[in-house]
């Protein structure tokens, strides 16, 4: 659905942000893009939604680049910016006034997606707390419907409350036709709502994997003495945590965090197994 | 249908803007009405008259600064970089944003602003009848000067939409400023050519300032097109590049 | 030192599905929630909650009417029973023998430990 070629891309007279970016998204995924703060993934995810145009390589949204901002692509791509400012108008009319423009909005689904986040839609935007209007935001963002759904930390701001109603949501409101990217540095909040993802560092993409295969190759946990060979990386000293080839052992929960510091470590070795084992 | 150009999609976006800008309108149309109401009732004061040439006056003083800051606040969305996400990944192109802008700072705006010059110049005559005995001739209102107003704006009002996407902070200073230095530029620039083509006849006044003025009056009719041509749609095609090569 | 095991998410929500078996919440013969529905009530993707649910239909747990949803077996109880026990007798007791004779305590001891146990409960 989406291809990214040999992306570059820098901001006026500075270094690149992105550099050689190959990526596929497709449907039915929920994709985790990481990266430390600053590697790129708001750039990242603004240059596919079309709001920053490649210097060189390419976007495309089923063959047309994104930067063209044709409304056929446009409609079909929806993005919730981590810092917003929503205009001084009731939530119900903000839904109005922007949702003629999609064409597979559904008001139902924004009515229950609201209540489920416990705000009332006659309420004027400017009166909402701001994780309130991201909530609204998201909520739009779900209903619109569009086969592609970008989110930059959309975490961020939300309680701890709101985060779980939050991964609620998107666990009922993923479609098979539909990719979802979700950016974050908080790991931890959304590593049960993704199959794939994609490490961001130093402006280019050090890790694109789904889960399954990672679960498959590699091993998360305490090692015992007979693991010291099969070590890829470890935190802590005594009794800390490792990750290891799998080869025979059960399948282990995999500790997002875990890989995406080895993954900063040990990049070469971690993708040869992936790739390899 | 053709992708990139769909009416319906005009239509609504501005229906999208007028709803997004309702408080900014009303208010502003209420300052406008009453700006008017009042420098009539002045004007009225002194010769017991308002002339169509004074109602015009008072008009074009209202309704220049105002379209332009209108024409301001319909690209706040756009010059904002917490609001122009959303505003840029709608689905509407790029001429869709541009016409539906268009139509509701000139067309619109025109038709509602006099409109309520008009009803507001009425009653400020019935008033200055009633309290120091002016003439009351509704007719007056009408004038030919009110279309070349019109025309200035039609030709003025692309070149603040270009300097409204153009500059990021104090926009509205910004665009005066750039507008005088390029007034300034063509009127040193017409001063050479006058002057590299008549030297030799010995027409330039001495006086200086005599000359600038001298050269406003021989504005040709050529000149005109040229010029009207030039700002209006020349900068309308500007603003069209601006919108499309925006990013955020 | 010994593993420390975390299951994978979609083995966590297998249990959850076996706690509800076992304690009759899910009646055999029964409709169990949807995939979209348990994904929503443990706050996972979609993927991991179909992951579980093909898991236990191969153990013929649960099975699917097209079109209609997800239902325990009828003799779903009766497996589940069976696959936990064996479970506990493979997996945790081998573990509580080993620390039994880590920490030397006698068989009688785990006898009189039980029985009170049980004796407080009626």
């Amino acid at each position: 659905m989406l291809h990214i070629r040999d992306l570059y891309f820098n901001y006026p007279n500075q270094v690149s942000v992105l550099k050689s970016i190959d990526l596929n998204l497709d449907t039915g995924n929920i994709y985790g893009l990481f990266g430390k703060n600053g590697e790129g993934k708001t750039t990242l995810i603004k240059v596919i939604t079309g709001l920053l145009y490649p210097k060189s390589g390419e976007c495309r949204f089923d063959n047309i680049p994104t930067s063209q901002r044709y409304p056929s692509v446009l409609q079909e791509v929806f993005l919730v910016p981590e810092d917003f400012e929503l205009p001084a108008v009731s939530v119900n009319t903000f839904a109005t006034m922007n949702s003629k423009f999609y064409p597979n909005f559904s008001q139902e689904h924004f009515d229950s997606l609201l209540k489920e986040f416990n705000i009332n839609p006659l309420k004027t935007i400017p009166t909402l707390s701001f994780g309130q209007k991201k909530k609204v935001l998201i909520a739009f963002g779900i209903a619109v419907n569009t086969s592609l759904l970008l989110m930059d930390e959309p975490t961020n701001g939300l309680d701890i409350p709101s985060k779980s109603q939050f991964r609620k949501v998107m666990a009922a409101s993923v479609d098979k036709g539909q990719c979802i990217v979700i950016s974050t540095h908080q790991v931890r909040d959304l590593h049960s709502l993704i199959n794939h993802v994609i490490i961001l560092d130093d402006a280019r993409v050090v890790l694109n994997q789904s889960l399954q295969r990672i679960s498959e190759v590699l091993w998360f946990g305490r090692a015992s003495g007979q693991d010291k060979n099969e070590i890829v990386h470890s935190e802590g000293a005594f009794g800390g945590k490792t990750i290891v080839k799998r080869g025979e052992k059960d399948e282990s929960e995999m500790d997002l965090e875990l890989l995406f510091n080895g993954v900063l470590q040990e990049r070469q070795t971690i993708n040869q197994l992936l790739e390899h084992a | 249908m053709n992708q990139s150009f769909n009416i319906t999609r005009v239509f609504l976006f501005i229906k999208r803007d007028l709803l997004l800008l309702r408080g900014t309108i009303t208010s502003s149309l209420a300052v406008a009405a009453i700006l008017i109401f009042l420098f009539s009732i002045f004007n009225m004061i002194w010769d017991k008259q308002l002339t169509s040439e004074e109602f015009v006056g008072i008009f074009t003083l209202v309704f220049i600064p105002m379209g332009l800051l209108f024409s301001f606040a319909l690209f706040r969305e756009f010059s904002s970089p917490k609001t122009n996400h959303l505003y840029l990944a709608l689905p509407v192109s790029t001429s869709e944003r541009l016409l539906s802008k268009w139509i509701t700072a000139t067309l619109l705006y025109i038709v509602t602003i006099s409109i309520i010059a008009l009803a507001v110049g009425f009653i400020a005559l019935l008033v200055g009848g009633i309290l120091f005995g002016a003439n009351l001739d509704p007719l007056a209102l009408f004038s030919s000067s009110y279309w070349s107003i019109v025309g200035v704006y039609l030709f003025i009002q692309p070149i603040f939409m270009v300097g409204a996407m153009t500059f990021a902070k104090n926009r509205l200073v910004k665009t005066l400023l750039a507008l005088g230095l390029l007034t300034l530029g063509f009127i040193v620039f017409h001063l050479i050519l006058f002057g590299l083509l008549n030297g030799g006849f010995d027409v330039m006044p001495k006086n200086g300032m005599a000359s600038v003025s001298f050269i406003g009056a021989d504005f040709s009719t050529v000149g005109r097109w040229f010029y009207g041509l030039l700002f209006g749609p020349f900068m309308l095609v500007v603003a069209y590049f601006k919108m499309k090569e925006k990013e955020v | 030192m010994d593993f420390d095991n975390s299951k994978p998410i979609y083995l966590q929500i297998v249990e959850f599905f076996y706690e509800n078996i076992l304690i009759k919440d899910w009646q055999e013969g029964g409709r169990i929630p949807s995939v979209r529905e348990v994904a929503m009530m443990v706050e996972v993707n979609p993927n991991t909650a179909i992951r579980a649910f093909n898991y236990l239909q191969d153990l013929e747990v649960i099975y699917n009417k097209r079109g209609i949803g997800y239902f325990v077996a009828e003799d779903g109880y009766s497996k589940v029973l069976e696959i936990k026990r064996k479970e506990f007798l493979e997996q945790s007791l081998p573990d509580v023998f080993k620390k039994m004779d880590l920490l030397n305590i006698s068989f009688t001891e785990l006898k009189n430990a039980y029985n009170e146990q049980k004796n407080e409960k009626k």
